[in-house]
């Protein structure tokens, strides 16, 4: 074994992860060579420093205000979802009485029956369209990637 | 996983929030940390660590509760992590003075446990890292998670994995090196 190579596998004999034959090869390389043998030491201090890090818990009151935010967003969610059915029926009731009276109406032009008509035929079409992509996106977003695994 | 947590687990699939606050609890501490490894910086950690708890309990009833939680917690929270670094980057390109990143306080080991000189220097060396350094340290070192299990979370082959832990390791040390002297 080169020193090169003892190099390159020197993380994963200290991680525990080289395989039996491999790690022999390493071994007769780190019995014979004195600069492999100092670079693996430094390369161990620095990996078991590495192993020592551990994240902080957090005291009570912290987490109890992380949980509260977490518990304000799904509420949130649930708050946006309804608001938005409401706009929406609101907003295609108030469309179809508008669209009703207009064409019962005899005073107002066919011009501009059709262009309300249109108008309001084409926001619906968008709105659709990005609804769509938006659960398309989602779906590649979240489902394919995260929740598979 | 104890038994414990997969019965409260089985009470989040039932749609129980007070169990979710207990699970949610739990892993904070971890999560904000492992936030803050893969965005490179403590600013948004919570926040996206937060982000990550929501998508997890709306996708709560896909979950196999017979399975730990925090891996799959932490496959959401490296998404919601990644699309945040995408969204920066996009931004960086526009404007390309934005402060994020400069300050000698984004890199405050703020979220470290038992703290000294020592520690918080090597803490500082790997926030200095690129992204895909500081995840594989991360998932290595404070996940203690094996190569194999890298290598299936990640979907690249072990040998990938360790030539990657390989020059994060060779790149932290060039930086503490260059920090010392
Ligand atoms: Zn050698």
């Amino acid at each position: 074994m080169s020193c090169n190579e003892f190099n390159r596998m020197a993380g994963a004999y200290l991680d525990g992860e080289l395989p039996e034959e491999e790690r022999r090869r390493f071994e007769e390389h780190l019995a014979s060579c004195d600069a492999c043998r100092t670079e693996l030491a430094e390369l161990k201090r620095l990996t078991e420093d590495l192993n020592m890090m551990r994240f902080k818990e957090p005291g009570d009151e912290e987490l109890q205000r992380y949980w509260a935010g977490v518990y304000n967003r799904l509420e949130r969610g649930i708050g946006w979802i309804l608001l938005s059915a409401g706009a929406i029926l609101t907003l295609c009731y108030g469309a179809f009485k508008i669209v009703e009276e207009m064409i019962r109406d005899p005073a107002i032009s066919v011009i501009l029956k059709v262009g309300v008509c249109a108008l309001i035929a084409g926001l619906v079409v968008l709105f659709v369209s990005l609804l769509r992509e938006r659960l398309v996106v989602r779906k590649v977003d979240r489902y394919s990637r995260e929740v598979e695994r | 996983m104890s038994e414990n947590e997969t019965a409260l687990l089985e009470r989040c699939r039932a749609g129980d929030r007070d169990a979710f606050g207990f699970v949610v609890k739990k892993y904070a501490g971890r999560a904000s940390g492992a936030a803050c490894l893969l965005l490179g910086c403590p600013h948004e950690a919570l926040d996206a660590s937060q982000e990550a708890f929501v998508r997890a309990w709306r996708n709560i009833k896909r979950f196999n509760t017979s399975s730990p939680f925090y891996p799959w917690y932490s496959a959401i929270l490296r998404n919601v992590c990644r699309s945040r670094l995408r969204r920066r980057a996009r931004r960086r390109t526009v404007a390309l003075t934005d402060g994020h990143g400069d300050s000698s306080s984004d890199s405050d080991p703020v979220l470290l446990a038992e703290r000294n000189e020592r520690r918080d220097a090597l803490w500082r060396g790997v926030m200095k890292l690129s992204d895909p350094f500081r995840e594989i340290i991360l998932m290595k070192h404070f996940h203690e998670m094996s190569y194999k299990g890298i290598a299936a979370a990640l979907g690249i082959p072990i040998g990938t994995v360790m030539s990657r832990l390989h020059s994060a390791r060779r790149a932290l040390r060039e930086t503490l090196a260059g920090e010392s002297s």
